[in-house]
């Protein structure tokens, strides 16, 4: 047994991330099930949705990193308790898969129509945004969203740039500060695994 | 792995049925004091340093962030996928449920955390380490529940410091009755919210003590360990061998002497036992890959392969001589099983730390130590005690799925720390009750033909009286701190939540009452030792792995002397 230190430990670090670069969402889109697999539309619509959420600034956006695939990924695999069966809603049924749980992409596709997409930005982001207020004054048949939603914050912060640009990103700390003063470039930690769990 | 294929014998002086927290250090004590010693692990070999593939992983490097892939979770890792530590990067460190099942009662859930590998939970577990007291020790002779236990603090205040000394365990002295100090490494400090709380209960409550948990995470270098990184991702295994683990301390000690054969994927089924001479005399075994049966000998067994498999063994070794199971002739082999009632008490947002942010994971929280029921009995409807551990931390980007919001200006909101809150989590003493209870479901196998381990489990109104008052307790503590109050629950989690699983082979002074003697040993048979968590006779409400350890060494000790003595 070797006792490591921090340097040989980043460099191992370092190899991983040379080794993984794909993307996880693209990595694994080609192995979903053909049920469901997602059409280019669809894969069009999730990066523009996402985008609409996370836009770019000073930093990517959510849509260039990957997340619309992510989140078209996650969803096939019930992340974030998608597979289960949602609570009740007429205008849910035609999107209702045979296990009873809601295809959350059809139901945004069609909630959104075929020529949002069309849409000038202003007006594409203004109908994302009504129904994300809907969706969090309680509106049932816009709760499908908060999931969605909750699933491009995952894949926009788990991604490098969001994870390692957008926030910090610190896998060796080294040490434990318990008192520091917040200034105005401070940025949280994407790898303050207490405050991604409970926070 | 079969090191006794270049043995010339498999008779050992002792074996030890599993490699986790308590069976490393049984290998270490035994074979430090020259035994030959064959150590059984039903699970795979990790390998130190080698084998922890997802250590150095980012979310991105993973296929699914780091959150793992819900659909396999629902079909094979139900009950696994609901442990804290369970994720994308840990999932290997934890069992597939679909492959190893278990049964409950009707309407008694428990949810079994498990982990079968070389190591066992010592790769998983909170590291959190606190020494039982006398409260603890005299609460059933107190109260009336259960079984009075054969020892006392003093007992094992010695086996306390070997451990504390060997594992190393970083914390702060308070100089509490019900919290004994011991040997510790320096405290990670308390955050600037945390810190402020402390004065604050102080101030109001003196007998209330908020401090650092005292955690087995090195603070200072130890025996060619390296310090914690303040990573916080455990789970996953460390490199530095930073937490105590069988992998970081207890299996090199064994090694090094010379005297250790190691054998992973060997689940053991059966301890056999000869009447004539009231000994058992070796175990068989199972090769996880092949099938193969295969067994050794030995002159005495320590069985440390965790509280309810150790039980699952001792049931399942039945024999005509033994029929209620081995070492079962008082018949309470299997009964009194507990876990601590454990709920989340109070959650507060704290304002006034907003100019504050700390850095890097700590990677322990805050405990505050029973208080109730000590020397006045101020508990209302229990007779026990109840801690808290939690800590304050800030929200950040996940908060964002609880708010309204898109675009720049949200993205923007993200960036920064956010508030700061804090959260008290009760751990109450669980009474040991005869009805909670495992037993072999016969009408169920596994994959290798034993019949299932069936758990009958509920917690009762002790338990439930006790998280009521934490909860009341909890809110008016962060109250008083300057917090307000969003969320608080008073309804244990099931059976299993605090993964402190313990009891069903009870130590005790009466033979006809209790399974082991006061050194962990078999009342009915001399040369078996069983000290994991079965043999628990009371809870405390402060985690026991510790004590585990403690009750481990000493027990080795006696075994070693007797050995020694030919008395075995």
């Amino acid at each position: 047994m070797s006792s490591w230190s921090r340097r040989s430990f980043l460099g191992a670090a370092a190899l991983v991330a040379v080794q993984s670069a794909m993307p996880g969402g693209a990595a694994v889109l080609g192995k979903l099930d053909p049920k469901e697999a997602p059409s280019p539309r669809r894969r069009k619509l999730m990066r523009a949705v996402a985008d609409h959420v996370i836009p770019a600034t000073d930093t990517p956006g959510a849509g260039a990193v990957g997340t619309g695939d992510f989140v078209l990924v996650a969803l096939a695999h019930g992340l974030q308790g998608t597979r289960r069966p949602p609570k009740s809603d007429p205008s849910f049924a035609p999107f209702l898969r045979t296990d009873g749980s809601l295809d959350h992409a059809a139901w945004l596709e069609a909630k959104f129509g075929p020529k949002w997409l069309a849409l000038p930005t202003s007006c594409r982001h203004d109908a994302l945004a009504a129904l994300d207020a809907a969706a969090f004054k309680g509106d049932a048949s816009a709760a499908p969203w908060r999931a969605i939603k909750g699933l491009i914050l995952t894949g926009y912060y788990t991604s490098e740039i969001g994870g390692s640009k957008e926030l910090n990103y610190e896998l060796v700390p080294g040490r434990f500060d318990p008192k520091v003063p917040v200034g105005p470039e401070t940025r949280a930690y994407s790898s303050d695994w207490t405050a991604v769990d409970f926070g | 792995m079969d090191e006794t294929q270049n043995l010339n014998s498999n008779h050992f002086d002792a074996i030890v049925v599993g490699s986790g927290i308590t069976g490393g250090w049984a290998a270490k004590e035994l074979t430090e004091a020259g035994l030959k010693v064959l150590l059984l692990e039903r699970g795979r070999k990790i390998e130190h340093q080698v084998d922890y593939e997802t250590e150095v992983k980012a979310p991105w490097d993973m296929p699914f962030r780091g959150e793992g892939d819900a659909d396999l979770y629902a079909r094979e890792y139900a009950v696994q996928s609901l442990n804290r530590h369970f994720t994308e990067f840990t999932q290997g460190h934890f069992v597939n449920d679909a492959e190893n099942p278990y049964q409950t009662g009707a309407d008694k859930q428990f949810n079994w955390f498990r982990s079968y590998q070389l190591g066992g939970r010592s790769l998983t577990w909170g590291r959190q380490s606190y020494r039982w007291s006398d409260y603890d020790f005299g609460a059933n002779k107190r109260d009336g529940h259960g079984t009075d236990w054969p020892i006392r603090y003093a007992d094992l205040a010695p086996w306390y410091d070997k451990v504390e000394n060997f594992i190393g365990v970083s914390g702060a002295a308070e100089g509490l009755p019900q919290l004994p100090d011991g040997k510790f490494q320096p405290p990670f400090a308390l955050n600037v919210v945390e810190q402020a709380v402390r004065e604050r209960i102080m101030a109001q409550w003196p007998e209330r003590r908020l401090t650092i948990g005292r955690t087995a995470n090195l603070t200072a270098e130890k025996d060619g360990r390296g310090l914690c990184q303040s990573r916080s991702i455990c789970a996953r295994g460390c490199s530095y061998g930073a937490y105590f683990s069988t992998q970081s301390s207890t299996l090199p000690a064994a090694q090094a002497t010379g005297n250790l054969t190691l054998i992973t994927d060997a689940a053991v089924e059966h301890v056999d036992y000869d009447p004539a001479t009231r000994r058992v005399t070796g175990v068989r075994w199972i090769d996880s890959k092949t099938k193969a049966r295969k067994s050794a000998t030995a002159r005495m067994i320590f069985l440390n392969a965790g509280a309810f498999n150790s039980v699952h063994l001792l049931l399942n070794s039945a024999s005509e001589a033994m029929p209620q199971g081995l070492a079962g002739s008082s018949g309470v082999l299997g009964t009194h099983i507990m876990d601590h009632a454990n709920t989340l008490s109070a959650a507060a947002i704290m304002p006034g730390f907003e100019a504050w942010t700390s850095f890097g994971n700590r990677p322990t929280g805050v405990i505050i130590p029973r208080y109730r029921n000590m020397e006045a009995m101020d508990g209302t409807g229990h007779t026990r005690g109840f801690s808290f551990q939690g800590g304050a931390l800030q929200s950040t980007w996940t908060a964002g799925k609880r708010e309204a919001g898109i675009g720049a200006d949200y993205k923007a909101g993200l960036r920064k720390p956010g508030p700061w809150r804090m959260v008290l989590v009760a751990f109450a003493d669980c009474v040991p009750r005869a009805s909670n209870r495992l037993t072999l479901d016969r009408a169920k196998v596994d994959a290798n033909g034993i019949p299932q381990l069936r758990i009958d489990f509920a917690f009762g109104a002790e338990e439930t009286a006790a998280l009521a008052q934490a909860k009341a307790d909890a809110a008016e503590m962060l109250g008083k701190a300057g917090g307000h109050v969003f969320m608080g629950f008073d309804r244990p989690g099931p059976g299993g939540t605090a993964i402190h699983e313990m009891g069903g082979a009870r130590m005790g002074n009466d033979p006809a009452t209790s399974v082991l003697n006061k050194w962990s040993q078999s009342h009915d048979v001399a040369n078996l030792f069983v000290t994991d968590g079965a043999q628990m006779a009371s809870s405390a409400c402060q985690n026991p792995s510790l004590t585990y350890m403690a009750l481990t060494a000493r027990a080795a000790a006696h075994a070693v002397s007797l050995l020694k003595s030919s008395a075995l």
